[in-house]
């Protein structure tokens, strides 16, 4: 038996489960009608029974299967964004949905896991751990990741185009890239949002940019030009801003306070804040959140589901689910450390990078300390895809586990 | 970097987010609990509006011209809406299910947990639907509203106007935030311009609901609901059998008809033909109907009483009279020699006849086109305008119903404007002097001339409205309109009524309308056209002590005496013996000449 554990990641599978049964619990609370479960319910429950299905299968497929897949379910996600755009069903605006037998399925959510799939085969496919730090390399891992982020742009979804942004820096830092190079990149990013907040910001980010570069690696030309860029950037966005419709700034300006919009954009923040403040320590218990009960929030069964935990389950609740999260996203990234198949280490990144950055954006936006930005809570809110997906990130990662002493 | 630091960054990276996460948390939830509890608390009163009934109105004789009538409303409260039930509901109400699903897309905000219309005047058996199936369709409801109920004699559509559910643009450009999403407001006509009496006072209650959005008893025991006041009553000056009687004369005609009490400026009757079904507007529109309304080529939406562009004909002489009167040019006994026709620079203007010389009153009995030629030329067009816009010519006579136009008169200013300084001669005056050419006019305009006329110069404005009555208070509010006095000698006046009795009584051009019961004084005008000319009449009774005074328009339908004149003598006739004689049939001058 103990041999059985050695090879199987039981902590990572049971955190999982007690995740995606919190989820459950949340969805049956903010669909809930008055007598009975929703359809939402036992839909989300039947997809909880496969997927789970699918990731015991994921994880007991050998890693070889999976690097030969890879390529070939990144073919196929790119397809599929691409028919979505002409195919797909509109909803509020955005062409993101299949509409197959009665359920919805989102490309996108499965792009996710397919390009990082594909850039951890593409890094992993020689052993060169300094191969990102080549600039023809560099540019193919790069456009892996661009060609769905460019086609999801088109949707238009910028919500889950962000997602994958969120693990280019974890992925190339853990691949090799040299760090001074993530500075780079990072930087124009800190740039454009000091300048946002003021003159005094930006000049202190530029000279700390400039410090740091300088103390990394001391090509002066070089760091030099990268300075020169930055402070392009810098300039560039107040002028991006001010040419804004005043409508679009002020949907920018609800971000940082959503008092002034409060029938827009700013009306889910203020609903949800009052809903998770209301909670106190205990919550108010399952079912009886006045918020969640009155559907106060829109579609709270998925992008703003935080809101029933923290009504209903209170800061205790909240506490424990923001726990089980990080502790699921600790053991992908040990798992990464652990596992000597540099494809499967460099894919447990990529999925702990996703975690992460779906947990901060979602339960920051309900807690009004991020931007609306409609991405779900991993294996929380409802919708199958992402359940999906997400599962079978977890079903690679105790694959990744199981084979941990396993070069190839 | 070894990947046992890598991973240790990466660590540290997630445990910083958790921290804000959690930080933050700490702060909402248990040093901010308190406040965060009143607000959601606060969230679980539901507000429920009551919508008042609109005022009622009433005609000169106290009867009920526009009622309210009982109808059902449903309704859809989107939050506690059951998505998937759509296309029930789309099937129940017959509204596609794509609109619906707009429609409760369309709603923002707190407005997600009141029950938003969806439907009006819905029948009985899908309400019964609705209220047997409660628990299944869940956030569907109905409420009592009321909507308008006409008379099924008159139409009066051009004097009522209706309401209609408020627009977006409208919503947005409201003073304060009194409409909502959905409300009903008053669009054309009395509807729009009494909107503020009509539409009574919002009432609300307030009710405490439980965490399934079911109601658990009022709030503070209602002591804090406000009750909705009723719309304020108004009554109208308009004699709805009269408006009846005139509405079927008109009936299958283009034009207008309008007479008012000259003495206060209270309009009698007033029709503008073709019209429209009231009941169109009531209730929920259907497109179809509205848009065949909108690209009719007779324009039944038009009101022909108040946004006419027309030349007025010869019923303008009496203006040219006056005009001439007040700048010298003539006095009441001056002669112009009219000897058949006129030349002026080598363009030669007709005449109906060679009349020698003339005075003022013989020129309006029969009408002498010369005799105003003349008189335009010799006054100016400054003098033209000027006396002219004193009788109310090319500005609004302020009705109250909107949608009205000033019409045009002409003057120098417009001459230069139109043409170009020094393109103009005072040959374009000619025309003007017997209400043809640039001149436009509506029958507003004409009838309050015409009374102002009878009444020896006292200019009322015509108006509808006699009275509002609020109905809780029963308060009264007489609404003032502005009357003005041309001070002009009464020898004057008598000149030119005299002539307006000489076209009746005399041998002037409607002597087909004399009769022995009232004595009847007025003139006929034909409106040149591209088409068939426009056929006026303008004239008031009796002549010794005007109690009616009125103007007809009838579109190309020849001249004066032909279509207007004995449709305007009927009207009168028929009023001012207390609606008993009806004296019109096809050939309704007949009628008139055996009396005599």
């Amino acid at each position: 038996m103990s041999e059985f554990f050695k090879r199987f990641d039981i902590v990572l599978l049971l955190i999982s489960i007690s995740i995606v049964t919190v989820g459950l619990t949340a969805i049956y609370s903010a669909t809930y009608t008055g007598d009975s479960h929703s359809a939402y319910f036992s839909r989300q429950f039947l997809f909880a029974g496969i997927s789970l299905v699918i990731l015991l299968v994921v994880t007991y497929l050998p890693p070889k299967t999976l690097i030969k897949f890879s390529y070939y379910l990144y073919g196929l996600s790119i397809l599929l964004l691409i028919l979505v755009l002409f195919f797909g069903k509109k909803i509020s605006g955005q062409k993101s949905w299949f509409s197959v037998g009665g359920f919805g399925i989102q490309p996108s959510e499965f792009a996710k896991l397919t390009t990082i799939m594909a850039l951890a085969s593409f890094l992993s496919n020689d052993e060169n751990e300094n191969k990102l730090n080549n600039l023809k390399n560099f540019a193919i891992a790069v456009l892996i990741i661009a060609l769905p982020v460019f086609l999801i742009m088109r949707q238009p979804d910028m919500g889950t185009a962000l997602v994958f942004m969120s693990f280019i820096i974890p992925v190339f830092f853990w691949a090799g890239l040299s760090p001074y190079w993530i500075i780079a990149i990072v930087s124009p990013v800190i740039i454009a949002l000091a300048s946002f907040f003021g003159e005094i910001y930006f000049f202190i980010a530029v000279g700390l940019l400039g410090i740091g570069l300088f103390f990394l690696k001391r090509n002066y030309i070089l760091t030099s030009v990268l300075i020169l860029i930055n402070i392009g950037v810098g300039f560039g966005t107040e002028y991006a801003y001010n040419k804004l419709a005043p409508y679009q700034q002020k949907r920018i300006m609800a971000v940082f306070d959503p008092t002034t919009d409060p029938l827009g954009s700013g009306y889910n923040v203020i609903q949800s804040k009052v809903a998770i403040g209301s909670g106190g320590f205990w919550g108010k218990g399952f079912l009886q959140g006045t918020q969640t009960q009155l559907k106060f929030i829109p579609e709270q069964w998925t992008d703003f589901i935080f809101c029933m935990i923290g009504e209903e389950f209170g800061f205790l609740g909240a506490l424990i689910i923001i726990l089980l999260y990080c502790i699921l996203i600790f053991k992908l990234i040990n798992n990464a450390y652990l596992c000597k198949n540099r494809f499967l280490g460099i894919c447990c990144i990529g999925f702990a990078s996703i975690f992460l950055f779906h947990l901060f954006i979602n339960i920051g936006m309900t807690i009004g300390i991020m931007p609306v930005i409609g991405i779900p809570l991993p294996l929380v809110s409802y919708g199958i895809s992402s359940l999906l997906s997400f599962m079978i990130m977890i079903g690679i990662a105790m694959n990744a586990y199981r084979n941990r002493n396993i070069y190839i | 970097m070894g990947l046992l630091t890598k991973k240790l960054i990466l660590f540290g990276v997630c445990g910083l987010i958790a921290i804000l996460l959690i930080v933050r948390l700490v702060q909402l939830q248990l040093l901010n609990q308190e406040e965060y509890g009143r607000e959601s608390q606060k969230n679980a009163v539901k507000t429920i509006t009551i919508t008042p009934a609109r005022g009622l109105m009433f005609d000169r004789n106290n009867q009920i011209v526009v009622d309210n009538r009982p109808t059902y409303t449903v309704t859809i409260t989107p939050n506690e809406f059951d998505t998937t039930k759509y296309a029930e509901v789309s099937l129940l109400l017959g509204i596609p299910e794509d609109k619906l699903r707009e429609e409760l897309a369309k709603i923002k905000g707190t407005n997600r947990f009141n029950p938003q219309r969806i439907k009006r005047d819905v029948d009985f058996k899908t309400i019964a639907y609705i209220a047997e199936n409660e628990k299944h369709l869940n956030g569907v409801d109905y409420q009592v509203e009321s909507l308008r109920l006409y008379s099924d004699k008159f139409r009066a559509s051009h004097i009522f106007g209706y309401v209609k559910e408020i627009s977006e643009k409208q919503l947005a450009n409201q003073i304060g935030d009194y409409y909502k999403q959905g409300d009903l407001i008053g669009v054309k006509g009395l509807e729009k311009t009494y909107e503020d009496y009509l539409r009574g006072e919002k009432g609300y209650e307030f009710v405490n609901v439980d965490v399934k959005g079911r109601e658990i008893g009022s709030v503070n025991d209602g002591r804090d609901d406000i009750k909705p006041v009723n719309g304020s009553d108004i009554y109208l000056s308009i004699d709805a059998q009269l408006q009846e009687y005139a509405e079927s004369l008109m009936n299958n005609k283009r034009g207008a008809v309008i007479a008012m009490d000259p003495k206060t400026g209270e309009i009698l009757c007033m029709v503008s033909k073709p019209d429209f079904d009231l009941n169109v507007f009531s209730g929920p529109t259907d497109p179809k109907i509205l848009s065949a309304l909108m690209t009719d080529k007779d324009k039944p939406l038009f009101n022909r009483v108040t946004m006419t562009n027309y030349p007025p004909g010869s019923t303008w002489k009496m203006m040219m009279g006056l005009a001439g009167l007040a700048s010298g040019d003539i006095t009441t006994t001056s002669l112009i020699s009219c000897p058949g026709s006129f030349v002026y620079g080598g363009r030669s203007f007709g005449d109906h006849g060679a009349y020698g010389s003339i005075n003022i009153t013989r020129a309006l009995e029969v009408s002498a086109n010369t005799f105003f030629y003349k008189l335009a030329l010799q006054m100016g067009l400054d003098n033209y305008h000027k006396y002219s816009a004193m009788f109310g010519f090319g500005k609004k006579t302020g009705i109250d119903i909107s949608d009205e136009l000033p019409g045009r008169l002409p003057s120098v200013e417009y001459y230069n404007k139109v043409y170009g300084v020094g393109k103009w001669t005072q040959g374009f005056i000619v025309s003007l002097g017997i209400g043809q050419g640039e001149l436009g006019v509506t029958p507003v305009q004409m009838v309050a001339y015409t009374s102002a006329i009878a009444m020896d110069g006292l200019y009322t404005t015509p108006h509808f409205v006699r009275k509002i009555v609020n109905s809780n208070t029963k308060e009264e509010i007489y609404p003032s309109f502005k009357t003005t006095k041309i001070d002009f000698p009464q020898k004057w006046y008598d000149a030119i009524k005299k002539g307006m009795y000489l076209v009746v009584n005399g041998n002037g051009t409607a002597k087909g309308i004399k009769n022995s019961l009232y004595t009847l004084a007025g003139k006929t005008g034909t409106a040149q056209t591209q088409g068939n000319n426009h056929s006026w009449f303008v004239g008031y009774a009796p002549y010794e002590d005007p109690k009616i005074a009125i103007c007809v328009l009838g579109e190309n339908a020849g001249w004066g005496a032909q279509f207007a004149a004995p449709l305007a003598a009927a009207v009168m006739v028929r009023y001012l013996s207390g609606n008993s004689i009806d004296s019109f049939d096809e050939e309704g001058v007949k009628i008139f000449q055996t009396v005599d």
